[in-house]
């Protein structure tokens, strides 16, 4: 049973617990509440501590998203300070930040969710067999070679910063590290061993450069009949086999997307600013609407956080994050009429709820907004509209897409590095506010610090898990990933792996104790934990 | 997983399953008040199924800061009221009490770290697996020395400039010494991820990294009060925590020796790109 498969994944628990509970309602979750079951309150730790303490700290909140953490712990820093970031620290960090993002394409894609594609669910399919070859846990062909070659690109991390996970090698004014020419010859070369032994052979079945062709949903369905090296790599094996048991078919959620854009340009973000950032990102930040099919520039201003659901006494009005005061309520007892989460509910101000992550990266970067030398890439919104909006197969394709362009940058970041360059602008320290963002793996991750006195007198932590997560807002909306499950057609109620694929399409790193019950009865049917 | 994983802890907690090794990560959640209610696990605190299934398990081992010692969320103000499972920072009891010894008559393993290196969790549980537990030498707090009775900087590629007293007195530089100005605890920390390394490849003061004694109990040592982070803390110049067995008076001996003696390569850009 896939059930069991799952329980001794190498990828267990990551960042805390999460409960998911569904009603269902003939074959289908007709609703759905999201509930985060674990307290560790970072953000009241980090009050009083020095300046520097988020970048020690915040790497912690999680074991696959340290770098991002780090990433936006320096940045905040440095827009509080007024720092100069030498070019080559800004490549510096963002190669950490790529290759920690690498890496967690593989490690969740074979360790996290294409071992439910060996669920006896799908025993009918016509790819059933071939995808338990490849995909069951320890044993399948890919998920060994995934698994492991997943290790690979944060070598480069460990190069620059010591180690992965928890350095703290990006640091306000550069980074910590000055790499020699062996550094960088040997990053190429571990980029070099992860290309030819599994991007291109195994994932692809093809070269990068025929991929980088892919432009439109016809491009990439031409692709896949060009050649039936295409057809049987795993992306192609995997595209086939998710139409064929319907992952198409549902997952959608709440139609509205963010990213905070990420990747600054090693010339054009030296002298960082919270107002100047949009402008420098190579990735380009924004809000996709789907419903008006229109794309509109991110700004933190206009986020706010609802806590009515939450188990935290600061009131029910939306406020902004460098607002909240987290004062955990004690008694945490689950009323889903009420309080039944340690999550908060993040919101856009005029949009609304928006669902973080890759396939918002992508969605995003279709737009005609922002510079004109940003990145731009339409395929994954020319998908979105061909297959009718979203799903978990879609909200994979754009996790899964965005490797080939992160390698890309990989290799930009290591031709670009000047060895006798800066690495390091020694900053003055100052009070002040400073907030600082990126993108982790799996959606817009963000923090603000505000400083008095030469000490934190406020740190707070969005994480792409709090966009995703979150329990329901002041108007009792549901929650990205809550709103997704609504619709999940449910084969078997005793093993609902489709509510599984839901939750684990937005790849939230957090463990999921999935309740389901019936919504006539309020009977539990069945539990099982998603990683 | 769900219901089957819950039958399992079960099964184990009845004595139905035997429990051979039990690995725990996380600190033990106390809060709000003792209840351990702000940590759940299947419908129960997290501390509850820990407690019955200690009780069963031959041997127990903590994996990394906060299993071992409570870690950042034990920090203060501790917020969650966290322990490790026979410590709190260095106070030896913790959750399961000072005296606790598991089945197998031996206290909880502590694998310390943040995170704890990969090798040393491995190990360990394959030399328990393979019944070579009586060679697992454990020091005072209850760590294997084998991985932890040397000190970080052995192994360390700055140690010629530790040597000669040549720091590196910013960020972002191939020479030097992290020891001197940016807190460095190389020299008092006792790990092996100089032995080791990191990822196959390297370490954090290979790189440039100051080590920032994540092993030890005190970690995030001073509690990361103002003035103390990535800033060796000095007393006249001189750092206050001197390398563990030196005296003070030889220490400042040695200086003046050492820095009389550095050959002029030691101030250059040794690691030349």
């Amino acid at each position: 049973m896939t059930i069991q498969t799952l329980d001794i994944s190498p990828v267990g628990r990551v960042e805390g617990d999460l409960d998911v509970r569904v009603d269902i309602e003939d074959g289908q979750v007709v609703n759905a509440w999201t509930q985060a079951e674990m307290f560790r309150g970072f953000e009241i730790i980090l009050r009083g501590k020095d300046p520097q303490a988020g970048l020690i700290v915040t790497p912690r909140i999680c074991g696959i998203c340290g770098g991002s953490h780090l990433t936006s712990a320096s940045w905040a820093l440095d827009t509080l300070w007024g720092t100069e970031v030498p070019r080559n620290a800004i490549l510096a960090r963002n190669l950490g930040q790529i290759v920690e993002t690498i890496q967690s394409i593989p490690r969740y894609f074979y360790g996290l969710f294409a071992i439910d594609l060996t669920n006896k669910n799908y025993r009918s399919s016509r790819f059933y067999e071939e995808a338990c070859r490849r995909f069951a846990a320890f044993t399948g062909k890919s998920y060994e070679l995934g698994v492991t070659i997943s290790g690979k690109p944060v070598e480069i991390y460990a190069l620059f910063g010591g180690q992965w996970p928890h350095s703290s090698y990006m640091v306000p004014g550069g980074v910590m590290c000055a790499p020699t020419l062996t550094d960088i010859t040997r990053a190429w070369a571990i980029l070099e061993y992860f290309r030819t032994n599994w991007l291109e052979p195994v994932w692809l079945g093809c070269s990068l450069e025929r991929y980088e062709q892919i432009r439109t949903y016809d491009d990439f369905m031409a692709w896949l009949d060009e050649n039936p090296n295409h057809r049987e790599s795993d992306l192609g094996f995997y595209w086939r086999m998710g139409l064929d048991i319907g992952l198409d078919r549902y997952g959608a959620g709440v139609g509205k997307y963010v990213t905070w854009g990420y990747l600054p340009h090693e010339d054009k973000y030296q002298k960082p600013t919270i107002p100047g950032r949009n402008t420098a990102m190579f990735m380009k930040n924004g809000v996709y609407d789907s419903f008006s099919d229109t794309h509109a520039s991110m700004d933190q201003s206009l986020l706010r956080e609802n806590t009515t659901h939450s188990w935290y006494d600061e009131g029910t009005a939306d406020v902004h994050p460098s607002d909240r005061t987290t004062k955990p309520r004690v008694s945490n007892t689950k009323d889903f009429e009420n309080a039944y989460s340690w999550s908060s509910a993040v919101l856009h101000q005029d949009f609304g709820r928006l669902e973080a992550g890759p396939l918002a990266r992508q969605l995003v970067a279709g737009g005609n907004h922002g510079e004109s030398w940003q990145h731009h890439d339409g395929f994954i919104l020319d998908a979105f509209k061909r297959l009718g909006g979203a799903s978990v197969h879609l909200r994979q394709l754009a996790r899964l897409h965005e490797i080939v362009k992160l390698y890309r940058q990989a290799q930009h970041c290591l031709r670009e590095l000047k060895l006798n360059d800066p690495w390091y602008i020694k900053p003055t320290e100052k009070d002040g506010q400073g907030w600082g963002a990126t993108e982790a793996a799996r959606g817009a991750l963000s923090h603000w610090v505000e400083v008095q006195e030469g000490k934190i007198k406020n740190y707070q932590v969005i994480t792409p898990g709090t966009w995703n997560i979150g329990p329901r807002d002041s108007e009792g909306k549901r929650g990205p990933i809550e709103q997704a499950l609504i619709g999940t057609p449910i084969e078997d109620s005793t093993d609902p792996v489709e509510v599984g694929h839901v939750a684990r399409s937005f790849d939230s790193c957090l463990v999921c104790t999935v309740h389901a019950h019936d919504a006539k009865t309020g009977e539990e049917l069945a539990r099982f934990r998603t990683a | 997983m769900g219901d089957n994983l819950q039958t399992l802890l079960w099964d184990c907690i009845s004595g139905k399953i035997t429990l051979d090794i039990l690995v725990f990560e996380g600190s033990v959640i106390n809060a709000p008040n003792g209840t351990g209610q702000w940590n759940r696990f299947a419908h129960r605190p997290m501390k509850e199924w820990l407690k019955d299934l200690c009780q069963v398990a031959k041997f127990i081992v903590a994996v990394g800061d906060c299993a071992t010692w409570g870690g950042i969320p034990a920090m203060s103000p501790n917020p969650s009221e966290s322990q490790g499972l026979q410590y709190l920072k260095r106070e030896k009891g913790g959750f399961l009490g000072k005296d606790f010894v598991s089945q197998a008559g031996l206290p909880v393993i502590n694998i310390p770290g943040c995170p704890a290196h990969p090798d040393w969790i491995t190990q360990i549980l394959v030399a328990i697996a393979t019944g070579r537990i009586a060679d697992i030498a454990l020091d005072e707090l209850q760590r294997p020395q084998t991985f932890f009775n040397t000190y970080t900087q052995t192994g360390c590629t700055r140690n010629i400039h530790f040597a000669y007293k040549a720091s590196t007195q910013e960020f972002g530089q191939r020479k030097g010494c992290l020891y001197y100005d940016l807190g460095c605890r190389g020299p008092m920390t006792h790990s092996s991820c100089n032995r080791t390394l990191w990822n196959r490849v390297s370490s954090k003061t290979r790189a440039g990294m100051p080590c920032i004694g994540c092993t030890e109990p005190e970690f995030p040592f001073f509690d990361l009060q103002p003035g103390t982070v990535f800033k060796t803390q000095t007393i006249m110049g001189v750092p206050k925590e001197l390398p563990p067995g030196v005296k003070a008076k030889d220490y400042a001996l040695l200086t003046m020796v050492a820095k009389d003696t550095m050959p002029p390569w030691a101030e250059e850009d040794f690691f030349t790109v």
